[in-house]
């Protein structure tokens, strides 16, 4: 499970993740002392917040959002620069947590004071039935899915947890939840049973699923639109394809909140802005305290930054270009596409450098991935060996060598793709940039390797609805993946194997997979970081052997904001600005 | 075409097609406009032939033209002698090439549109003129009816659903499916104008003293309105196409820029330009030469529509 990518063309998109001392996170814009008052606006192309519900969240920008402003949990990532970013701190627990029975059992205790936004206090219980809606899968989709896979909950017979949730009440085993997380008799402690030993478990608890949602105001689905506020902030309006207005929440204590600032009075999103008018509004500074939450467009590109990716002068303060903690790939449906030949041939034939050159070139793009672990990731990153035919304009020999071996190897997946009725079908998501981007990838196909591909372009808004339906994707389809915390745990086992929460690779016909699974498993159990970190990076290494995936970049992502915000900075954990700590410049 | 010359009075007798093109020579912007319009339109028939003659492509990226981050290398957008009108930035096709055949689609989308508004409205214009009475009024209704639609907006919302339904149907796949709709509406809210005009002209055709002696001699409806009236409606059709395709033109343009026409890969002048606004910062070119473009040849069709409307109805009003 982890953080999507948003589905827009090339690989640009948020920021960096996990720690691992990456550079170039600058305090920026930091003219004169931070300062309360004001109104910050956020533009945005999108029509709504993908979810406002806090157990909906889970792109990393989205979480940092409404984390900074609305909703709190139990641990949060520490508000700094660079790797100290990735350090979790105590939130509405007094501390980060204590875990007992060899990391089994961990248990919070909530911090005096603490409120949702009517003054009615946050107990032990609420968060209990804020955990428990992450088992209604099918009212409270798209979250984070954690509580159902660590929790000690039996299974059913289909593999599903006996807990379906607050809102079934038929057959519904909740004796088991009430087990496995407990209140004590105050309702100020928590407790949570695993059902294996989590060391990190207080990481995943920085998810907003893990954070309180008072029962009475609960609505189901319904939820999404009007989530009540533990935060700094509370909503006043929020209307799709208009506008929110976050308002200050009386009932929050700063006393009780040692980690969030509130500095502007008011807070608005304006939706639904055509992307050419939310990157001018910024680019000629007409509302000088608002902030785009989009990435620049690759054609707006050249106006702030210089040919190195550094900002122009005059956008000094006020824009960042960073590696963010996406890598960027092509799933191959490998039910589909069961011949390794073609699937080398396609990562041979692609033609790297038109797509780079599409997407505004490598100090904004990003750098050719190896594989779905980037080097950020240190330890879990080790530099993938056996593609050493790779080059960017694409290379048409090593293509051909591999279309003529899927000749012999497997003739009724090398004749479908090789005629022109039939063909490869790949999945993209609908947007102008990425229509340029098919015409470059069904060029370089027929060209290199006589591979005639064609697009499925799925509307931007249910992309990912659509190709995660095992039905409905196609031969590969395009994904991002950027992992949970600083470790594969949240990616390979997500990405690559039938349970994980990302499986878009449909891999586990191959004949290789069972292998895989087993070492995918042992590695989660194993203790030694350092051991992980190994198993990890050869499991990547096998997972590009068998192209699983064809990568795509480890990508950058560009922030413009308005020069009148102050305190902007990359906040690494969760790939984007750290919303809370800007304020107006006096 | 002859002409008998009364030498006694020095008068010289001629035929209405002599008349029309002596018109049309005097006008000054009739020549130079007809061999504008001709040339473009020889371009886009010719596109492949002309893309093969000057080595360019519409889909042949040219990665040498464009840096790494995808601008254009040069001056004015990266025209070149290889690219004469520069390239596309970000991708590297060639502009020209692109432009060439972006508008054979603009022109076939252009030309179908024309001749079936064209054909319905003449088949319906008779009817409902040569008739009158209850069939008049029934059609003359629906006409009303189909004028007063927000024909612009209809076509935009109706875009979504009735292109899943074409594709749905099979008839046509992706861009055939985009192109398809948009003839269709375009005929479907274009026919009624020309409906009318014809409608007005059958209503005082027929009471001419020639078709009433034709009725008078037996003719059957069928030859009154083949023999009798259709030669005499061929002035406005002429004139009603000289000035309708330039209009289909621009509408497919704008269409297309708001996204109904047809999706890259493919290209179409309103695509173009649509695509080129995202630059204009950057690369100002890449947006004014497909701009330029269509100004031009709307300009000059609306001019030779003009000119030949001028020609073979002299007495219509100068506007």
């Amino acid at each position: 499970m982890a953080k999507v990518k948003k589905s827009t063309g090339i690989a640009i998109a948020a920021v960096l993740a996990l720690a691992v001392g990456a550079g170039g996170v600058l305090q920026l814009g930091s003219g004169g002392g931070s300062s309360e008052g004001g109104t910050i606006t956020y533009l945005t192309h999108s029509e709504a917040w993908t979810h406002a519900d806090p157990n909906r969240n889970y792109t990393g920008q989205h979480i940092a959002w409404f984390g900074s402003y609305m909703h709190r949990t139990l641990t949060a990532y520490a508000r700094a620069e660079g790797a100290a970013g990735s350090d979790v701190v105590a939130d509405l627990a007094t501390d980060t947590g204590r875990s007992s029975n060899g990391n089994k059992t961990w248990e919070f205790t909530l911090r005096d004071g603490v409120s949702f936004e009517d003054g009615s206090p946050i107990t032990c219980e609420d968060i209990k039935y804020g955990v428990s809606r992450t088992f209604a899968t099918d009212v409270i989709t798209d979250g984070p899915t954690y509580a159902i896979g660590m929790l000690d909950i039996p299974s059913a017979a289909d593999g599903s947890s006996v807990y379906k949730g607050p809102y079934t009440t038929m057959d519904n085993d909740t004796a088991a939840y009430d087990k496995a997380v407990t209140c004590s008799a105050d309702n100020k402690t928590i407790t949570f049973n695993l059902n294996r030993a989590v060391g990190d478990f207080n990481y995943t608890t920085t998810y907003l699923s893990f954070g309180p949602v008072p029962k009475a105001m609960d609505k189901g689905d319904a939820y999404d639109m009007a989530p009540v506020s533990s935060g700094p902030y509370k909503i006043e309006k929020y209307k799709a394809k208009d506008e929110m207005v976050l308002i200050r929440n009386e009932n929050w204590d700063k006393k009780s909140d040692p980690i969030r600032n509130a500095y502007p009075d008011r807070i608005v999103v304006r939706f639904g802005l055509a992307e050419e008018v939310r990157d001018q509004l910024i680019l000629s500074d007409s509302d000088k305290n608002s902030m785009s939450l989009d990435s620049v467009l690759p054609t707006n590109l050249p106006t702030v930054f210089d040919d190195s990716g550094k900002p122009k002068s005059e956008f000094a303060t006020r824009a960042l270009n960073v590696y963010d903690p996406y890598v960027t790939y092509a799933a191959v449906n490998v039910k589909k596409l069961p011949c390794l030949d073609i699937r080398k041939a396609i990562y041979y034939a692609r033609d790297y450098a038109g797509l780079e050159q599409l997407s505004g070139g490598a100090a904004f793009g990003g750098d050719p991935a190896d594989g779905v672990i980037k080097p950020l990731m240190g330890l879990d990153y080790a530099k993938v060996t056996g593609l050493d035919e790779f080059t960017p304009q694409g290379n048409p020999t090593a293509a051909k060598k591999y279309m003529d071996a899927a000749k012999t190897a497997c003739p009724d997946v090398y004749a479908r793709a090789t005629d022109p009725n039939r063909g490869i079908y790949f999945d993209f998501a609908d947007t102008d940039t990425s229509k340029k981007a098919a015409a470059i990838w069904i060029d370089s196909m027929k060209k290199n390797a006589g591979i005639t591909m064609k697009f499925n372009f799925i509307e931007a808004g249910s992309y990912y609805a659509v190709v995660l339906d095992q039905t409905k994707q196609g031969d590969l389809s395009r994904a991002g993946w950027a992992p949970d915390w600083a470790n594969a745990s949240t990616v390979i086992p997500e990405l690559f194997t039938e349970a994980g929460g990302f499986p878009m690779s449909q891999n586990w016909g191959d004949p290789a997979y069972k292998a895989f699974k087993e070492k995918s498993d042992a590695a989660l159990a194993e203790p030694d970081r350092k051991k992980q970190g190994q198993m990890w990076a050869e499991l990547n290494q096998y997972v590009m052997d068998q192209m699983w995936v064809i990568p795509g970049v480890f990508s950058k992502t560009q922030e413009i904001w308005g020069s009148g915000l102050g305190g902007v900075f990359f906040w690494e954990p969760q790939g984007a600005p750290s919303f809370g700590d800007i304020y107006i410049k006096k | 075409m002859q002409s008998v010359k009364t030498q006694d009075l020095g008068l010289v007798s001629r035929s209405p097609r002599e008349l029309a093109w002596r018109r049309f020579k005097a006008n000054k912007i009739a020549i130079p406009s007809a061999v504008a319009s001709l040339s473009i339109a020889f371009f886009a028939v010719f596109a492949p032939v002309i893309a093969w003659i000057i080595n360019v492509s519409p889909t042949e990226r040219d990665a040498n033209a464009i840096t790494a981050r995808g601008e254009t290398i040069g001056i004015l957008g990266g025209i070149s002698w290889n690219h004469p009108l520069g390239v596309e930035p970000g991708i590297g096709y060639d502009l020209l090439a692109r432009l060439m055949y972006g508008s054979r689609i603009s022109f076939m989308v252009a030309v179908i549109t024309t001749f079936a508004t064209v054909a319905i409205g003449l088949m319906i214009g008779i009817v409902s003129g040569y008739y009158r009475g209850r069939v008049d009024s029934i059609v003359g209704r629906f006409t009303d009816f189909l004028l007063s639609f927000p024909s612009f907006f209809m076509i935009i919302a109706l875009s979504v659903p009735m292109i899943q339904r074409i594709e749905k149907s099979g008839i046509a796949r992706y861009n055939s499916a985009r192109i398809l709709y948009l003839i269709l509406i375009l005929s479907f809210f274009g026919w009624p104008y020309f409906s009318r005009i014809i409608r007005s002209q059958v209503l005082s055709l027929r009471e001419r003293d020639y078709v009433v002696a034709a009725r008078a001699l037996g003719a059957s409806n069928r030859r009154i309105i083949f023999k009798e009236l259709l030669p005499n409606l061929w002035t406005p059709v002429i004139v009603y196409v000289s000035l309708a395709l330039p209009g289909y033109l621009a509408a497919e343009a704008v269409f297309s820029y708001l996204g109904v026409g047809v999706q890259p890969p493919s290209a179409t002048w309103g695509l173009i330009i649509a695509d080129s606004t995202k630059y204009i910062l950057n690369e100002p070119t890449y947006f004014f030469v497909p701009a330029a473009s269509l100004i031009l040849v709307v300009l000059s069709f609306n001019l030779l529509g003009d000119a030949i409307r001028d020609a073979l109805d002299p007495k219509s009003e100068q506007n």
